[in-house]
This record gives structure tokens, C-alpha cells and sequence, in this order.
């Protein structure tokens, strides 16, 4: 705030410095003229002083036979009035003060003012430049990330793929052999089944050759009405027949 | 003066004014010709200062416009007119295109009104300084030989020819060149302030009397200011695109 403030006085100032010298340069020809006649002297004519206004009553009084003498001693200095300085000739002081003025700019152009500003450019246009380098660098480098990572994902899905049809031959296998040890067990059991039954069946076909060549001694000796004499050599005899029996039924 | 009744000012009090500093003393008499240099002075100074003291990315107010200023001067001019060698000359001629334009654009600033171009003292002295810098840059870039030959004997140009076209070009790179320069942003000025007093004292004198007809210079006093300020660019612009034109003749003859 008090720095614009401190602006719009400088600007200000810098308006009434300038205009300040306009106003006093408000001359206008009449003017330039009443300066003239006051500033005149006239020689042999007695006068009161040398104002316009005193001036003016000195030339009434001193009438028409003074006439052309006024003339001559006003004349020039009035024709002044209208007078311009040829304007192309440059004048001095003017070029002192403006060379001077642009002199001071150019050295202070020169020492910081245009190198401070000009670096700010360069500085700015570098960083943009700079700005986009990077983006470049990362779209490209993102698009090897992206690339990668559809390869990885690629892979990954065939790896995927692979351990499924694996596990899915490893459970086919599995469930083969284990279909394969199922039936070789139901067969080892059929068989070991079979032979048992054909183990008891044996048993049972012997004990019951015993018990039948007990029973049929019993009854042959029921039958008899004695016994025989030596047993061991009568149950000889009874198996002997039996065995035959049982060979005639096979 | 009077013209159709009109209490016109002498020409002369429009240009010449009285001294308020060193009052009466020709050589530092400091009057309000010599203030506007001094205000042009400052006003650019005053502006790369504000541009390189913010140091924003992105640039604002004073920046933008020093900064549009040195692009205009780079671009627009030098690049068109010399190459880019000429990247060398962009301190001066943006020095210059500033310093001219401040001092052109007091015509239209209110209470100041007045082009300090419009005396002959720096678009003479400026022109002085861009004749010695082309010389000098003509000797420096072909040698002294050289670049006078190159000058004063245009090739492609008959022989014979030369007894005419010799004294010209001899004219025109001593006399000419710097004349014109000088001339035209004077003359220029001298215009245009002549005109913007014109519409100006004819508005004055009209409302005082007749209120209405005032409306019409009024309107061209409007229109003419408006005129003014386009003006005081285009002959800062002028004169520096001249002066890297001269730059340029002389560090490539062959163009």
C-alpha cells in the first residue's frame, strides 16, 4: 500500500516538475510585446520609469513628433515577438542533458539492468525446455513400465495357465493310480477272498472226511456189532474208500 | 498570433522552453526538454529494474512488458533485419527503442504534452551515435578497404555508372543516412504536436464561445492523441530498425 502510494507521489512530482516549466513558458505575443515596451528605452524623451504601463504614457506624451524615432527603437524589438529560433538547430544544453541521460541509461543497460532480465528469460525458456525433456523422458520410460509389465503379466498369465493343465495332469495321474491300486487291492482281496474260501472249503472237505469216516466206523460197527480189530488199519480202510468216493466226485 | 481570430501561440513557445535549473546557462541549462530525457531515463531504468527484481515464472506487469519489449526488439527487428550475429546489438537497440519511445510518448501524457523528440537534440545526437556504431562495424566486420569499397562501389553496377552512383552512395552514408534518421523522427514529432495544439487551442477558443462546434475538434483532438501514441512506437520502432538495417548493411555487405 505505501509503496503505491510512494509511486503516485513520485509520478506526481514528476508531472508537476514537468509542467511546471510549461506553465511558465505560457507566453503569448501580447505579452512578449508589453515586455518589450516595458524593457524599452526611449532616448531623448523624457519618461517616468520603465514599466509597460509608464512606458505607454511616455510614448502618448511624447506625440507625433517623436513618431518615427518610436518606430525604430521598437520596431525590432518587437518584431522579436515573432520571431522562432530556426527549430532544427539543436540546442547545447538539450543535447548535454539528453545524451547525458541516454549515456547513463545505456551504461546502466549495459552493466545489469538487460543481463538480470535477459538471464530471467533464458533461465525461463531453459526450464520449459527442460520441463519437457522430463515429460518426454517419463512418457518413454512409463511406456517401458507399461511394456514390462504387460511381458510380466504375459508370463504370468501363461505360468498360470501351465500350473493349471500341470495340476490338472498331476490329479488325472493321481487318480489313475489311485484307480489302479483300488482295483488291484479289490483284486488281491477276490483272490485272497478265493483262497480262503478254497482253504476252507478244504478244511471243511478234510473234516468232514474225518467226521464221515468216524460216523461210517461208528455205523460199520454198529452194523458189524464189534469192532475192528486194529482201528488204525480200519480207519485206513474208511479213508481209503472215502478218498475214492471223493476222487469219483470230482 | 492571431489566425481566424484565434489567439494561436507562437511556434516557438510550443518547442523552446525556459530553463528551471542552471537558468540562462547555454551549455547546462536544464529545462523541460532535458527533463523528459532525464523521466525517459528513468522510466526505462525504472522499468528493467522492476522486471528483473520480481523474477516470477511467470511474468507479470513491469516483466511482461520489458520482457515483450526485449522479444519485440529481438525478433521483430534484429532477427528480420541483421541474423542472428546481430544478438550482440540487443542491449543497444532495446536501449534505444525505449529511451526513444519514452521520450515520444510525454506528447500525450496529461500536463506534460510535450515530445521531447521534437527538438533536434537527441534524434540528431542518437543518429550521430548509430552513424559512428556502422562504421565502426562496417571497418571492424570488412576492414577499412573493404567496407568503403563495398559501399561506395556497389557491385552488379556498371562501370560507368559509378561516376553517378559513386558521390551518391558517398552522400548517403555520410550525409544521408544519419540526416534522414535524424529528420524523420523530429519532423515526426514536430507534427504531431503541432496538430495536437492545433485540435487543442481550436477546442479551447470554440468552447469558450460556441459551444457546439467544439465538439468537432474535440473529437479530432481525441482521435489524433489516440494517433499520437500508435505514432510515438512506430517511430521508436523506425529508428531502431534503421539503425539494425545499418548494423546489418554494414556486417553483410553481400544483402
Amino acid at each position: 500500500m505505501s509503496r503505491r502510494l510512494w509511486a503516485a507521489a513520485a509520478v506526481i512530482a514528476a508531472v508537476v516538475a514537468l509542467s511546471a516549466s510549461a506553465a511558465s513558458a505560457a507566453e503569448t505575443v501580447g505579452s512578449c510585446i508589453l515586455d518589450e515596451i516595458a524593457a524599452a528605452k526611449f532616448e531623448g524623451i523624457e519618461g517616468e520609469g520603465f514599466t509597460a504601463a509608464k512606458n505607454l504614457k511616455t510614448l502618448a506624451a511624447a506625440g507625433d513628433e517623436h513618431a518615427e524615432e518610436l518606430k525604430v527603437a521598437l520596431g525590432d524589438d518587437l518584431e522579436g515577438c515573432f520571431d522562432a529560433p530556426n527549430p532544427i538547430i539543436p540546442e547545447i544544453k538539450e543535447i548535454v542533458w539528453g545524451g547525458l541521460a541516454f549515456v547513463v541509461l545505456l551504461a546502466l543497460m549495459y552493466w545489469k539492468l538487460f543481463p538480470v532480465v535477459r538471464n530471467l528469460m533464458e533461465q525461463r525458456t531453459q526450464r520449459i525446455q527442460d520441463a519437457i525433456d522430463d515429460a518426454d523422458r517419463q512418457r518413454s520410460e512409463a511406456a517401458e513400465v507399461k511394456a514390462n509389465y504387460e511381458a510380466e503379466l504375459a508370463d504370468a498369465k501363461a505360468e498360470a495357465a501351465r500350473i493349471v493343465d500341470e495340476a490338472r495332469e498331476q490329479a488325472g495321474a493321481v487318480r489313475a493310480d489311485l484307480q489302479a491300486r483300488a482295483e488291484a487291492d479289490i483284486a488281491e482281496m477276490r483272490e485272497r477272498a478265493a483262497a480262503d474260501v478254497e482253504a476252507s472249503k478244504r478244511q471243511a472237505i478234510a473234516d468232514l472226511q474225518s467226521e464221515v469216516s468216524d460216523i461210517a466206523l461208528g455205523a460199520a460197527e454198529a452194523v458189524l456189532g464189534r469192532s475192528l480189530e486194529d482201528p488204525e488199519m480200519q480207519r485206513q480202510l474208511v479213508d481209503d474208500y472215502i478218498a475214492s468216493v471223493g476222487a469219483g466226485q470230482d | 498570433m492571431n489566425i481566424f481570430a484565434l489567439d494561436f501561440p507562437p511556434v516557438s513557445h510550443l518547442f523552446q522552453w525556459p530553463d528551471i535549473l542552471f537558468t540562462g546557462n547555454e551549455y547546462i541549462g536544464l529545462n523541460k526538454t532535458g527533463l523528459i530525457y532525464i523521466a525517459a531515463l528513468l522510466l526505462t531504468a525504472g522499468l528493467f529494474w522492476a522486471a528483473g527484481r520480481r523474477r516470477s515464472l511467470v511474468p507479470t506487469g513491469a516483466q511482461t512488458v520489458a520482457e515483450a519489449g526485449i522479444d519485440f526488439v529481438e525478433n521483430s527487428i534484429i532477427m528480420q533485419t541483421i541474423g542472428p550475429d546481430g544478438r550482440r546489438y540487443l542491449p543497444f537497440l532495446t536501449t534505444l527503442f525505449f529511451f526513444v519511445f519514452f521520450s515520444n510518448i510525454f506528447e500525450v501524457i496529461p500536463f506534460i504534452q510535450f515530445p521531447a523528440n521534437s527538438r533536434m537534440a537527441i534524434p540528431l545526437t542518437l543518429a550521430l551515435v548509430v552513424w559512428a556504431i556502422y562504421h565502426v562495424v562496417g571497418i571492424r566486420a570488412q576492414g577499412f578497404y573493404q567496407y568503403f569499397k563495398g559501399a561506395l562501389f556497389p557491385p552488379g553496377v556498371p562501370k560507368a555508372l559509378y561516376v553517378l552512383v559513386t558521390p551518391i552512395e558517398l552522400l548517403q552514408i555520410l550525409l544521408i543516412r544519419p540526416l534522414s534518421l535524424a529528420i524523420r523522427l523530429w519532423a515526426n514529432m514536430v507534427a504531431g504536436h503541432l496538430l495536437l495544439v492545433t485540435f487543442a487551442v481550436l477546442s479551447a477558443a470554440l468552447w469558450g464561445t460556441l459551444y457546439v462546434p467544439a465538439v468537432l475538434p474535440f473529437a479530432a483532438l481525441i482521435l489524433v492523441t489516440a494517433f499520437e501514441i500508435f505514432v510515438s512506437a512506430l517511430q521508436a520502432f523506425i529508428f531502431t530498425i534503421l539503425t539494425a538495417v545499418y548494423i546489418g548493411g554494414s556486417l553483410h555487405p553481400e544483402h
